[in-house]
């Protein structure tokens, strides 16, 4: 594709969306780039960036993989009629002193839509197997609400950035809501202190929390496990879901619907990254997914339950 | 299939740098040793389809169909072909499709590729066509480049270590130097692939399949029988951009075209006696094998040990050299396979063998199934 002025102006609509923050999935350094870029080499990476699209972008310099990086603009070069063409580069957050060991160990994810009974799920794993397995506590920018059980650090949007900024988030989401400003994290110092315990680290995530986790600890840490809602359709999972976000009477209609919406959206994951799921449950019957839990995963099926 | 088809003769032009040779040269070439191979005349011939990829890039030439037909008295219908390095195959798809409909009888396939006619940048600029031109190439990203990424990653999530990627480059240069018709004849040893230049890390020069010039063609007949017949022919396609895959370890348009072609030829993995499939980049070796079901996702490098020992485990695998053993005169590549197949089934009196050739970082990938009838 020649860098004419009309590539050039459509390239400008998809710069935009690059200008965010990532994770290096994969990183090369080109020995011999292409012509127009000069002859130094040239570090390239594959991003995975917040709002969860891969880029292929230049880096300021090679890096690792599952290092957190932010955009900006830079003169990519310059062509032959004289056009400056500038094009987004990532630069390290913090320069990593300690790289990602290739297996630090396991991490037991439940994702699923809102109200699919996610939490019920582990504070019954925290119950019966409170030896083996820990929940990994999340950070976030919402407001604490009646009915939270703990599971939540909360934090004011300057520090929620600043720990992002400092890299001791390890992934990292942001959740469209009409109703409030919703970010949300995990700090790689909570799943290293659960590490060094001897337990299991357990999170109940979502997809973009599950893929920053696939993509700094690697998928095959992942015990990953996918709960759906019972019904046959997409229209029938949803309605079940509705009805459960109202019975527990925890959030506003504005809320519920806000949560419905992105449900949608993590009932069409499931399909999109099958790869990153070890098994995907219906959850009609708490006992059912446990005992599926307590056979599939390492160490639970032997561990004793506390009752 | 829906006809049988034979394939009843083939013939190359030993690959390599050609400087003194055109590609129409090229493909006359290949067109007489497919000739003086078969049991037909030119005039038997009543369609040619040619692949090729770089012909404006590298020899200022498109119209290669009319070109390639004007080799023969009566000058039958001829389309060219492209889905990059897959062109060869996507040649004999294309040819299984008007064969089976009955449009064609027998067919002429050529593959051909000029490739240092042009400038090394050319090429290199040529070759990132097979990517997004909008998506992947404003990242200054090239062909080493994306397999790097992959290697990287693949290294990252199996811990697949330098050493045990140069065995797959020392294992096709051994073959290659059984190959009169490869372009190189030289063993190389795994500590030498890992000492060789970087070209994008962690590939290394010697990880990487060469620049060369070549032409294969074969005729495939549904009129004339013979010991080889194609038992599937199957494609199948991926995202241009890795940036819009769930994975970078694992190519799903091979998993894809094996699954649909074992379906197609009623065979199972384990009837499979001959491989060749396509190593552009060692690290695309070990994912194929494991995306063609022969090995367990991570452990595709354990058939490489293997055959470094010497033992062909669980079969041959790219007898020819492979495309970094033999050269990789692109579109050549998927006519050239099906050929050293045949040759490998005959010679070592098998039964089924089987081509895999892939386009790109595989956005295109095809299978031929070949069978000996007479084993």
């Amino acid at each position: 594709m020649p860098d004419s002025s009309p590539t050039a102006h459509r390239a400008l609509k998809t710069k935009r969306c690059k200008l965010q923050d990532g994770i290096v999935l994969s990183c090369t350094v080109l020995r011999h780039p292409p012509a127009r870029f000069g002859p130094r080499p040239r570090p390239v990476a594959l991003i995975a960036l917040e709002d969860g699209a891969r880029v292929l972008a230049p880096l300021t310099q090679a890096l690792p993989i599952g290092t957190h990086v932010r955009s900006r603009l830079r003169l990519s070069h310059i062509t032959a009629e004289g056009l400056r063409i500038y094009d987004a580069t990532y630069e390290p957050l913090v320069l990593s002193k300690n790289p990602v060991p290739d297996f630090p160990g396991y991490i037991l994810a439940l994702t699923g839509p809102s109200g699919v009974g996610k939490s019920t799920v582990s504070a019954v794993l925290m119950r019966m197997f409170a030896e083996y397995v820990e929940r990994v506590p999340i950070v976030t920018t919402r407001e604490r609400r009646e009915g939270d059980d703990g599971e939540y650090r909360y934090v004011s949007k300057r520090v929620f950035t600043e720990l992002q900024k400092e890299g001791k988030l390890i992934a990292m989401t942001h959740i469209p809501a009409t109703a409030e400003e919703r970010w949300y994290g995990y700090r790689a110092s909570d799943l290293e202190r659960i590490w060094k315990a001897g337990k299991l680290p357990v999170v109940i995530t979502e997809m973009h929390l599950l893929q920053g986790l696939a993509e700094r600890y690697g998928r095959r840490s992942i015990l990953s496990f996918g709960l759906l809602p019972p019904g046959k359709s997409k229209r029938a999972m949803l309605s079940h879901l509705l009805h459960r976000l109202r019975l527990r009477g925890r959030e506003t209609e504005e809320h519920i619907k806000d949560r419905l919406k992105n449900a949608e959206e993590d009932i069409a994951f499931f399909s999109r990254r099958k790869d990153l799921f070890d098994r995907i449950l219906v959850n009609e019957n708490v006992e059912h997914v446990i005992e599926n839990l307590r056979q599939t995963v390492p160490g639970l099926s032997e561990a004793r339950t506390e009752n | 299939m829906e006809r049988d088809i034979f394939l009843i003769g083939g013939g190359q032009t030993k690959f390599g740098e050609w400087w003194g040779r055109s590609l129409r040269d090229l493909i006359e070439e290949a067109v007489e040793a497919a000739f003086k191979d078969a049991p037909c005349t030119a005039l038997d011939i009543d369609l040619v389809v040619i692949a090729n990829m770089l012909g404006e890039i590298g020899s200022h030439q498109a119209q290669l169909g009319s070109l390639a037909s004007s080799l023969l008295p009566h000058r039958p219908p001829a389309v060219r072909v492209e889905s990059a390095c897959a062109s060869g195959a996507l040649a004999l798809h294309t040819a299984c499709a008007f064969l089976e409909s009955g449009r064609a009888k027998t067919v002429l396939c050529i593959g051909a590729e000029k490739m240092t006619d042009a400038s090394p940048d050319a090429i290199a600029e040529g070759l990132m066509g097979a990517a997004d031109a909008e998506v992947d190439r404003p990242s200054g990203i090239t062909f080493p480049g994306l397999f790097g990424l992959i290697a990287a990653r693949y290294m990252h999530e199996y811990g697949l270590t330098r050493d045990d990627l140069s065995l797959v480059s020392a294992v096709h240069h051994s073959n290659a130097c059984h190959n009169p018709f490869a372009q190189f004849h030289s063993t190389i040893t795994p500590e030498a692939v890992s000492r060789s230049p970087l070209v994008s890390d962690p590939l290394r020069l010697l990880d990487c399949s060469p620049v060369t010039d070549g032409a294969a063609a074969c005729i495939l007949s549904t009129q004339m029988p013979s010991d080889l017949r194609l038992r599937a022919s199957q494609v199948a396609t991926d995202t241009l951009s890795l940036t819009q895959r769930a994975t970078l370890t694992s190519f799903s348009a091979t998993k894809d075209a094996m699954g649909k072609a074992l379906t197609e030829a009623e065979i199972s993995r384990s009837e499979i006696g001959v491989l060749e499939t396509h190593d552009c980049f060692s690290i695309a070796a070990i994912i194929n094998m494991e995306d063609l079901g022969f090995a367990e996702p991570g452990r595709g490098v354990e058939i490489y040990r293997a055959l470094h020992r010497g033992k062909h485990a669980p079969f041959p695998v790219n007898l020819s050299g492979g495309l970094k053993g033999c050269g990789h005169p692109v579109a050549a590549t998927g006519i050239k396979q099906l050929l050293d197949v045949g040759k490998a089934l005959r010679k070592n009196d098998g039964a089924i063998g089987l081509a895999h050739n892939f386009g790109g970082a595989a956005a295109t990938a095809a299978i031929h199934i070949l069978e000996r009838t007479h084993a």
